[in-house]
C-alpha cells in the first residue's frame, strides 16, 4: 500500500490499519485458509477464486455510499463498452449462492481499480522495423528481438501475454485466450521453451523493481511492464513507449473484499473503509501513476484539470505533471498511448485471471523458466 | 481387511482363527492343495502359512500326509474343506480373499486421487510393494487397471505418473456421469428400503440445520449415501464396473472442506436431500432427474473449486510413501 494512501484513510477514518502485503501463493494460501487473519482484502485477480473459498462475505450494496453507481454500471454495460466491467460478470451473489451478472443487493467485492497493461520499449534501441508497422504481442517472441525480451514471471499474467505472442507468432488463434485448453498450453509452453534454449530471453522479473532494473541495464530492450514502473523509469529520463498491441491489451481490475470473519465493530470499520474508497480520492492519487479509478467521474473532483486531461482524456501533458509522491513523471507535452480512457479500457482483449487449468498452466510455465 | 498384510499372513491368520474355534476340528488333515481350494488362493501362501502354523504348536506334520489340526490322531479320510463351515474374513464370496491387485486397487486409486488436484506425481513400483507387502506381479496389475481407468500415465521416462487432475478431464468424465448415475439409481431404486433412505435423508437434513457446513467425515458419509449406497442395488454388472471411476469429481469436494475454513455445502446438500425425497416417494424417474441436476450443478463447483485447490501444494494429510510431486 502507498505510503500516501495509509497515511490518509487512518487519518481521515480515525483508527488503525495494519497493511500487510501479500502477494505470494502462500499469501493466497493464508487467505483461504485463515479469514480471521485479515477484515479487508485488496484482491487482483482471484476475485472468482476467494468468493469460492467463501473466504470473503458478501458485501451489501445498501451500506456502500456507491451502492447505487454499482448497480447502474452493471446494468448500463452494452455494446462497445462491454469490455469495460468485465468484473460485473462475476460480481452479484446470486440465489445458489454462487455469482452471476444479474444484479442483486450483495456483492463479492467492491470493484476499485482496473486498467490495461501493454508491454514497453525503447524506441532508440528497437530492430528495423517493417514501414507502417503496427505494434504487435508477436514482438515478444519475435527474433528480431532476440537476446533482448525480458517476460514476467507469474504464470497467471505471463501465460497470456505468452498466448498472445505465440498466437501471432505460429500463426493459429486459440479458442479462448482468458481460457485456454491443455494443449494449448502445451503449445504455447513448448514453444516457450524452443525460444529459451537458443537465447531468445534476457530475463524474467518478479516484481516490478526486478523489472526496473533489467531495463535500466540496458540488456532488455522489450518486456512487460506495469504502469508505476513505467512511471519510474521516465522519471529517471528513459526514452520508453508503452505500446499499443494491435491484437488488444491484458487488462485487470483491483477489488476490495471483506473477510468472511469480519463482524460487529471490525465489519463496520470495514464498510467505512470501503466507504472511503468510494469516495474517489484514492483513486485520483493512484490514477497518477497510470490506473483507473472504477469511477473515473469520482477521482476527477481529487485531481488537477491538466491530470484528468492527461491520465483520463488522453490529452498531451498541459504542463509536467507528478506521479505519487510528487517527483515529475511526465514531462510537458507527453501524450498517453492509447488515447483516452475510453479508448484505452475498450482495448482489453483478455483479463488477468486464473484459468480453469491453472494447475496444468502453472507446471508447464515452471518447466519453462527451469528450462 | 487390513490391505497391507501378506496373502500368506491372511491364510495363517484365517486357519488360525478356525482351529481356535473349533471350526477345524482336532484331528482334520490338512493338504495344501486342498486348503488353497477351499480358500481360493494359491499354494505358496498355503504352504508358508502352514509352515508357520506349525511352529506355533497348532498342527503338526505327519510325514508325507499334509497336516494334522492339533495333537488328537489323524482322521484316516482326506476331508472335504468345502463342507466345513468356515469363518472368513470375507464371508460373502467363495474365496478368503481377493487376488492381490484387487484387495489393493481402490485403496490405490483413492491415495492417487486426493493427490492428483495438486499437481503431477510420479508413482514408484518399489515403494508401492513395500508399502502394501506384494509383489512385484500385483502391483504391475494394479497400475496396468489404474492405466486402463485413464489415472495414470507413463511418461518419457518410462515413469509412472498420475496428474494433473485438469478441468478438461472433470468435464470428460462427468459427461458419461451424467448419463450413467442417473441411469444406474433408476433402475435400482426399487430396491432401496424405506428406513434406510430416512436415515440417509435424516443425515442430510441434519447437517443443514446445522448450517451447511459438516465435518469432512460427515460431507464423506452422505457422498458415500447417494452416490454408492443408492445405487448400487442397480442389476448391471458393466454399468457397475464403471460408475466407480467417473465419481473422480468426489475428490474435490473432499479436499475442499479439508482446505477451505468456511466451505457452504447448503446448496449440495439441498440437492442430496431433493434426490431422497423423490426415492423416499417411491418416483424413480424423478429422483434421477434430481441426480442429474445435482450432478450438473456439483460439476459446475467442481471446475471452480479446483482452481482454489490450485493454489495448495499437497492434499490434507500424509501422502502415501510411494508417491512423489513431480511439480
Amino acid at each position: 500500500m502507498v505510503r500516501q494512501l495509509r497515511d490518509r484513510v487512518q487519518n481521515d477514518l480515525g483508527f488503525e490499519i495494519e497493511f500487510v502485503l501479500l502477494d505470494s501463493t502462500q499469501g493466497l494460501q493464508q487467505v483461504v485458509t485463515r479469514p480471521e487473519s485479515f477484515d479487508i482484502y485488496h484482491q487482483w485477480h482471484t476475485s472468482d477464486l476467494i468468493w469460492t473459498a467463501r473466504c470473503i462475505q458478501g458485501i451489501d450494496l445498501n451500506r456502500l455510499d456507491a451502492g447505487t453507481r454499482i448497480k447502474a454500471a452493471a446494468l448500463a454495460r452494452t455494446g462497445a463498452g462491454r469490455n469495460m466491467h468485465t468484473i460485473f460478470d462475476r460480481l452479484f451473489v446470486q440465489d445458489d449462492g454462487r455469482l452471476g451478472v444479474t444484479p442483486t443487493d450483495t456483492i463479492a467485492v467492491m470493484p476499485a481499480l482496473h486498467g490495461v497493461d501493454g508491454f514497453a520499449w525503447r524506441p532508440e534501441r528497437a530492430p528495423a522495423l517493417r514501414r507502417g508497422e503496427r505494434e504487435s504481442w508477436g514482438w515478444l517472441l519475435d527474433p528480431r528481438w532476440a537476446g533482448h525480451v525480458g517476460l514476467i514471471a507469474d504464470p497467471v499474467l505471463g501465460m497470456i501475454e505468452a498466448a498472445m505472442a505465440t498466437e501471432v507468432q505460429l500463426g493459429e488463434p486459440f479458442g479462448d485466450i482468458g481460457n485456454l485448453t491443455i494443449e494449448e498450453v502445451d503449445t504455447i509452453a513448448d514453444f516457450l521453451i524452443h525460444k529459451k534454449k537458443i537465447g531468445h530471453f534476457k530475463g524474467f522479473w518478479n516484481s516490478q523493481a526486478e523489472a526496473i532494473r533489467l531495463m535500466q541495464r540496458g540488456s532488455v530492450t522489450i518486456q512487460s511492464l506495469f504502469s508505476p514502473a513505467v512511471s519510474r523509469l521516465r522519471a529517471q529520463g528513459m526514452a520508453l513507449t508503452v505500446a499499443s498491441p494491435t491484437e488488444g491489451c491484458r487488462g485487470w481490475h483491483s477489488d476490495i473484499g471483506i473477510s468472511a470473519a469480519a463482524e460487529g465493530a471490525a465489519l463496520d470499520a470495514a464498510y467505512d473503509y470501503l466507504n472511503w474508497w468510494s469516495n474517489g480520492w484514492a483513486g485520483a492519487c493512484l490514477s497518477r501513476q497510470g490506473y483507473y479509478f472504477i469511477f473515473p467521474e469520482l477521482a476527477r473532483a481529487h485531481l488537477a484539470p491538466e491530470e484528468w486531461d492527461y491520465w483520463y482524456d488522453g490529452q498531451p501533458a498541459a504542463r509536467a505533471l507528478p506521479g505519487l509522491s510528487g517527483e515529475i513523471t511526465i514531462p510537458e507535452g507527453h501524450r498517453r498511448e492509447g488515447g483516452s480512457y475510453r479508448e484505452r479500457m475498450s482495448s482489453a482483449r483478455v483479463w488477468n485471471t486464473f484459468m480453469d487449468e491453472h494447475t496444468h498452466i502453472a507446471r508447464r510455465w515452471g518447466e519453462f523458466l527451469s528450462a | 481387511m487390513n490391505t497391507t498384510e501378506a496373502y500368506y499372513q491372511l491364510v495363517r491368520q484365517a486357519v488360525d482363527r478356525n482351529i481356535r474355534s473349533g471350526a477345524l476340528p482336532a484331528g482334520t488333515r490338512l493338504y495344501v492343495s486342498a486348503l488353497a481350494d477351499r480358500l481360493g488362493v494359491s499354494r505358496s501362501p498355503v504352504k508358508r502359512a502352514l509352515d508357520i502354523l506349525e511352529n506355533d504348536g497348532l498342527i503338526r506334520r505327519d510325514g508325507g500326509m499334509g497336516w494334522v489340526v492339533g495333537d488328537a490322531p489323524a482322521d484316516e479320510a482326506r476331508p472335504n474343506l468345502h463342507l466345513f463351515d468356515l469363518d472368513l474374513p470375507d464371508s460373502g464370496s467363495a474365496v478368503l480373499i481377493k487376488p492381490g491387485w484387487e484387495r489393493i486397487l481402490q485403496t490405490v486409486a483413492d491415495e492417487l486421487t486426493d493427490c492428483i488436484p495438486f499437481g503431477i506425481w510420479k508413482i514408484s513400483e518399489t515403494e508401492l510393494c513395500n508399502h502394501f507387502g506384494v509383489s512385484r506381479t500385483v502391483t504391475r496389475e494394479v497400475l496396468t487397471r489404474l492405466h486402463e481407468r485413464g489415472l495414470i500415465a507413463k511418461n518419457r521416462a518410462s515413469h509412472w505418473i498420475a496428474g494433473p487432475l485438469s478441468a478438461q478431464m472433470l468435464d470428460e468424465l462427468h459427461d458419461l456421469r451424467r448419463l450413467m448415475e442417473p441411469l444406474a439409481l433408476r433402475r435400482g431404486a426399487k430396491q432401496l428400503e424405506r428406513p434406510h433412505l430416512l436415515a440417509m435423508h435424516d443425515r442430510v437434513q441434519v447437517a443443514l440445520d446445522a448450517g451447511g457446513q459438516p465435518a469432512p467425515d460427515d460431507l464423506d458419509a452422505i457422498e458415500v449415501d447417494l452416490h454408492e449406497t443408492c445405487v448400487a442395488p442397480q442389476p448391471n454388472q458393466r454399468l457397475a464396473a464403471a460408475l466407480p471411476a467417473l465419481r473422480l469429481s468426489i475428490v474435490i469436494n473432499r479436499q475442499f472442506t479439508r482446505h477451505v475454513a468456511r466451505h457452504q455445502e447448503g446448496a449440495l446438500l439441498t440437492e442430496h436431500r431433493l434426490v431422497l425425497d423423490h426415492l423416499i416417494a417411491g418416483d424413480a424417474d424423478g429422483a434421477a432427474a434430481a441426480l442429474r441436476f445435482h450432478l450438473d450443478a456439483d460439476h459446475a463447483r467442481a471446475r471452480e473449486r479446483l482452481k482454489v485447490l490450485s493454489i495448495f501444494g499437497g492434499p490434507d494429510g500424509d501422502t502415501a510413501p510411494y508417491l512423489t510431486r513431480v511439480v
